[in-house]
């Protein structure tokens, strides 16, 4: 450490800064960065081998926990890649519900992210506000969805539950709250000197490395590129529905922060829209357990970028193929790039800006003993609790006479 | 003529030998088949000449007698290209195309990990997603892989 | 003797200070807490704390340097208690005085970042010894313009004995208004000495684990954290006595109250910037505190200066 003037620090596996595992080695001269290295994979549970063994439907379940931030974009992605294989034609109304629900994942996505990018800075009282803020839009996905992540609203030839009238005038009173503090938000972002001064010229990734690094989303869009699947390759509803692609020409993460804030006032723009104009009508037709032999890509502006599955069905109840790249696999090769040369207390927000999400980029290899009854490894849970006894029991710990005592006190009683 | 039937009709001009194989699925949506011999002509063209700034990602398929690989690529018009080419099993070597896409490599380590294959050109590098101690010459995502064999290592 | 070893453990030393710095750190707790619209900890909270750090186990790296490493908490809450009897509370004396007591505060109130410093680096981690070295290079940059903004009160003055200073300004009615530049700068710098927001780059959780305080646990960080609270009252204290030195002369029971409201008050500041800014970058806390704080804190010696020349005549 002294003969060098050079020494690595491990960022990750485990580390305050990463909210989920995934390593950066990094190289440092003082508080200058030389290098990072980055190792992905921790976060690795075999989901697309997993949907190969499960029939289409399960696989809607099972996508939808690719990530839990956007879960609603994984199994919408998934279902228009098996709808279009089936050749089915789902009603409007389910469209308008999948566009309505997906953007208001996208408004819970962004202000938590904005709260993390606060965090990073060192800035807890915009974590605070904004997970503040984010309750509203979360109460309202639990009361359209049923939950307040993993919302299960899809299913393979619609959406499975409906709404209701004054669902609707709820929600679009939520809105117009949000509105306003994004606004407020829209303001701080622009106008504190601190904020300004960790996040303007940090992380730059120019229009040309942004092109060649493939990144996708907001990261890219803070770069200038102009690239947005719901614009390009519409899906749902959004055809039918105006807004605007947000850019902005910073480049860094300043940049990136104003392109999230303004595209969540597009994203208001959009579920009004949903909401005022929602077509009656069924909400779901049904579809075969056998979906014909073909293949599709589909691809979903997530809240973190282009979300692209690729299904392939060779005409029995599951697939033969299931391929996921979720956004953020995108974006991490440009974080290499952004760190160069910056400083160690750069280097949270810097990866924290292209909103990384590693449990969606890291999905394969499941290891099941399902079938091998010698060795269960996925045990019921009467099973879990007998084997927990049993431990316990072997070690000296013995509750036994004890839960007899109770259970008879109880009879006497 | 849409943009998919002009590209299609460049794409049947030029390689007249595959010209059966492309095909337009739906709107936006353009298939394509080339052996591993042609491929990196046909990739060339594409991405040079017709322009597809966007590489959204390449799928490995196990189809038992042989790999397919489908390359996904993406105009900012949403049109998207599916090239198609395969490799045999018993000697599963593609050609890296980190000259055209930077960001191609993190799915090429991908393609190594889960399949197997041999990516010509590729630098070294960490691999991904598996971990350090994976035992050699399991590949998860080759149809005959049995997660059994994992047991007895 | 007995009454030295009263002042001492009792009042105005380590029992009455620990139970004020527990209270503050309740305080700027709660404010901070109700600041972003949170609930924030219950009264007993920081006392709680300490006890359950003090109830378990102290782990130390084996690589670390066992008696550095544990004698470092202790030294550093030494210190600061120490530069507690300097300062005047409620009436002009404080309890120890001589002239020349000014520069023995500051000095004494160096030692806890000199203490994170050693400590951080002996305990041979490397977020410690990133952290240890970010404590370092911080305090070059505010002790200067804390020394000088503190100086200039003395300045004006004609002491160097606090409790002097104390009694000086109490007779000159509001002629310590004319310090206030010096207490903006003096502010600014203690944020930087008590390693808070925006200035608690040492301890940057999202970098840097908890900086010098990374391999810390059990009784060792209990105390360590009880040395932070008590430096963040003396700091206060100090400041009170030097830039708020009115109304020194209302008596043990009102001005033991005033006295409280003081440190309070200026707990409120701290509290707010902490609130209202996010964490600025090593080279940027750099840049400000020399280009801006230390050009500040000269404005102050000259404005004394000038007074000085105009009262004398």
């Amino acid at each position: 450490m002294h003969d060098s003037h050079k020494f690595k620090i491990p960022i990750g596996p485990q580390h305050p800064a990463l909210k989920e595992p995934e390593s950066f080695s990094v190289a440092l001269k003082g508080e200058k960065i030389l290098g990072v290295d980055i190792r992905l994979g921790y976060n690795h549970r075999g989901i697309e081998k997993a949907c190969e063994e499960r029939t289409f439907l399960q696989d809607v379940y099972l996508v939808e926990r690719v990530c839990g931030i956007c879960s609603h974009s994984h199994s919408t992605c998934f279902v228009q890649a098996v709808e279009e294989i089936a050749g089915l034609e789902i009603p409007s109304r389910a469209k308008y519900l999948r566009t309505l629900i997906a953007e208001l994942e996208r408004v819970h996505s962004h202000l938590l992210w904005l709260g993390v990018a606060g965090h990073e800075i060192g800035f807890d009282t915009l974590l605070m506000y904004t997970w503040r803020d984010r309750e509203i839009v979360m109460d309202i996905l639990a009361q359209f969805t049923g939950n307040r992540v993993n919302y299960g609203m899809n299913t393979i030839g619609g959406v499975r539950r409906d709404i209701d009238v004054s669902q609707v005038k709820d929600a679009l009173k939520a809105v117009d709250t949000l509105q306003e503090r994004t606004k407020y938000y829209i303001e701080i972002a622009t106008s504190e000197v601190t904020i300004i001064k960790r996040l303007s010229g940090v992380g730059v990734l120019s229009y040309e490395d942004a092109l060649r690094l493939d990144a996708v989303g907001p990261t890219a869009r803070a770069s200038g590129v102009k690239r947005d699947v719901r614009k390009d390759d519409p899906y749902a509803a959004y055809a039918d529905v105006s807004f605007d692609v947000i850019t902005d020409n910073h480049s860094d993460v300043y940049g990136r922060t104003v392109v999230r804030l303004k595209e969540l006032l597009e994203s208001f723009k959009i579920i009004r829209q949903v909401l005022e104009n929602l077509p009656a009508g069924p909400i779901a037709i049904k579809a075969p357990r056998k979906i014909p032999a073909g293949e599709a890509i589909s691809r979903y502006e997530a809240p973190r970028g282009e979300d692209v599955h690729f299904v392939k069905s060779n005409g029995g109840e599951k697939p033969e193929r299931v391929k996921i790249r979720a956004p953020t696999l995108a974006n991490v090769q440009a974080v290499k790039h952004m760190l160069k040369d910056r400083f160690l207390a750069d280097m949270p927000i810097v990866i924290a800006a292209i909103d990384p999400c590693f449990s969606c980029t890291d999905r394969s290899i499941e290891i099941s003993y399902l079938d091998d009854a010698r060795k269960k490894e996925v045990l019921t849970w009467p099973e879990l609790h007998a084997y927990s006894i049993d431990w316990h029991r072997k070690r000296g710990i013995d509750f036994s006479s004890l839960n007899k005592k109770l259970k008879e006190g109880f009879k006497t009683s | 003529m849409t943009q998919e039937e002009i590209i299609v009709n460049d794409l049947k001009e030029k390689f007249a030998n595959i010209a059966a194989s492309i095909i337009i699925q739906r709107p936006r949506r353009i298939f394509l088949e080339v052996s591993q011999a042609q491929f990196l002509e046909v990739f060339d063209y594409c991405v040079k000449k017709i322009g597809f700034p966007h590489l959204c990602t390449i799928t490995g398929l196990d189809e038992i007698e042989k790999f397919i690989l489908i390359y996904h690529l993406a105009q900012d018009n949403g049109n998207i290209l599916n090239i198609k080419t395969s490799v045999s099993k018993e000697n599963p070597v593609l050609k890296t195309i980190i000259n055209y896409y930077a960001g191609a490599e993190i799915y090429e380590r991908e393609l190594m990990d889960l399949f197997g294959m041999k990516v010509e050109g590729l630098p070294e590098g960490n691999r991904y997603p598996l971990p350090d101690d994976w035992p050699k010459g399991q590949f998860p995502l080759r149809k005959d892989w049995d997660p059994k064999s994992l047991e007895n290592k | 003797m007995f009454k030295d070893l009263f002042y001492i453990l009792v009042f105005p030393g380590f029992a009455f200070l620990s139970l004020f710095a527990l209270a503050a750190e309740f305080y700027d707790r709660k404010l901070y807490a109700r600041l972003q619209n949170r609930v924030g900890p219950p009264w007993f909270q920081p006392l709680a704390d300490f006890i359950k750090l003090c109830a378990k186990e102290d782990v130390i790296p084996e690589a670390a340097n066992q008696n550095i490493f544990k004698v470092m908490p202790v030294f550093v809450l030494a210190s600061v208690v120490t530069a507690s009897f300097y300062i005047p509370l409620w009436n002009n004396t404080a309890l120890l005085s001589f002239n020349g007591d000014v520069i023995v505060v500051l000095y004494l109130l160096t030692i806890p970042t000199l203490g994170f410093f050693v400590g951080g680096w002996y305990s041979s981690s490397l977020f410690a010894r990133l952290g240890s070295v970010r404590t370092i290079t911080q305090l070059f940059t505010y002790e200067v313009p804390l020394f000088m903004g503190i100086l200039a009160s003395a300045l004006l003055a004609d002491t160097w004995s606090l409790s002097e200073l104390v009694s000086f300004y109490s007779q000159h009615g509001w002629l310590w208004l004319c310090n206030f530049v010096g207490f903006a700068v003096c502010l600014l710098a203690l944020l930087g000495k008590l390693e808070k927001t925006p200035f608690d780059i040492p301890e940057a959780e999202t970098e840097i684990v908890a900086g010098s305080f990374t391999e810390y646990s059990g009784r060792l960080l209990a105390f360590l954290r009880l040395s932070t609270d008590i430096e963040m009252i003396v700091g206060s204290a100090l400041l009170a006595a030097v830039f708020l030195p009115f109304s020194f002369n209302l008596g043990p029971g009102l001005g033991f109250i005033l006295f409280i409201s003081k440190v309070m008050f200026i707990v409120s500041l701290l509290s707010l910037a902490r609130t209202v800014a996010a964490r600025l970058r090593l080279d940027q806390m750099i840049t400000f505190c020399w280009k801006i704080l230390t050009p500040l804190a000269l404005l102050q010696v000259f404005i004394n200066l000038i007074l000085k020349a105009k009262l004398i005549r």
